[in-house]
């Protein structure tokens, strides 16, 4: 397991990358902003995730799926800052913790809801609601959480 | 962990699960509980190695402060059937 400031220091280029971009880092890019030959920056970004286990790689490959709140891997769940929609939350749970990345900005949530299809949307600023539509929008937790409950992607 | 246009949007999901009647949470309870303290550090260069290891706790104290200390929340075991 790598040292825990260069940890830190993976962890802030990834998730970095992620708000200003909208994608994560591949592990070559990780280990050139690091300043380390590219398999160090392999083995790290492997050392990040098992420390970081809420989120997780493609299996078989270092591709990063999910590095929460927000998804490399587009969801239903569509987050827009700016005018701009660049970025998708992990999980619904998850998109409402998204404001946090983007502080001082709007931060707009919309998904289609899994019953009917029709929209969901929600606007948060600093972590405050302030916008729901429709005004009944609810969270649900469907298998429960603990790992005997279902694989979390699917929580 | 899903957003629904409404409890009975929810119910009405081809994957609803029966035991996850007690799964909805008010979109307001949802933030908070996204929003605990670890959570706005999630860009400081030391959250893997600080903020991270405080959230379990976080979120339990959450939960608790909500109402929400059933297994099916906390993550932890179901007691035996009697």
């Amino acid at each position: 397991m790598a040292d825990a400031r260069l940890m830190d220091r993976a962890f802030q280029r990834i998730m970095r990358s992620l708000v200003d971009g909208g994608r994560a880092l591949h592990y070559a890019e990780l280990a050139r902003a690091l300043g380390l030959p590219a398999e160090d920056g392999r083995t790290l970004l492997h050392d990040v995730m098992a420390a970081y286990p809420i989120g997780w790689l493609h299996p078989e490959t270092d591709y990063i799926v999910s590095f929460p709140p927000l998804n490399n891997l587009p969801t239903q769940y569509r987050i827009t800052v700016r005018g701009e929609q660049r970025w998708f939350a992990q999980c619904g749970f998850e998109a409402t913790s998204a404001t946090w990345l983007f502080p001082g900005q709007t931060v707009r949530v919309d998904a289609p809801c899994l019953d009917c299809g029709d929209p969901v949307t929600v606007e948060m600023r600093d972590g405050r609601i302030t916008w729901i539509d429709p005004a009944g929008v609810v969270g649900h937790l469907a298998f429960g959480f603990g790992a005997s409950r279902g694989l979390p992607q699917y929580l | 962990m899903n957003l629904f246009r409404s409890e009975e949007h929810a119910r009405r999901w081809s994957q609803f699960q029966p035991r996850s009647e007690e799964g909805f949470i008010t979109l307001a309870d949802l933030a908070g509980f996204f929003g605990t303290e670890s959570r706005r550090h999630m860009l400081d260069g030391d959250y893997l190695s600080t903020w991270y290891p405080r959230r379990a706790a976080e979120r339990r104290a959450y939960l608790t402060q909500i109402g929400k200390t059933s297994p099916f929340w906390m993550g932890t075991p179901d007691p035996p059937a009697a």
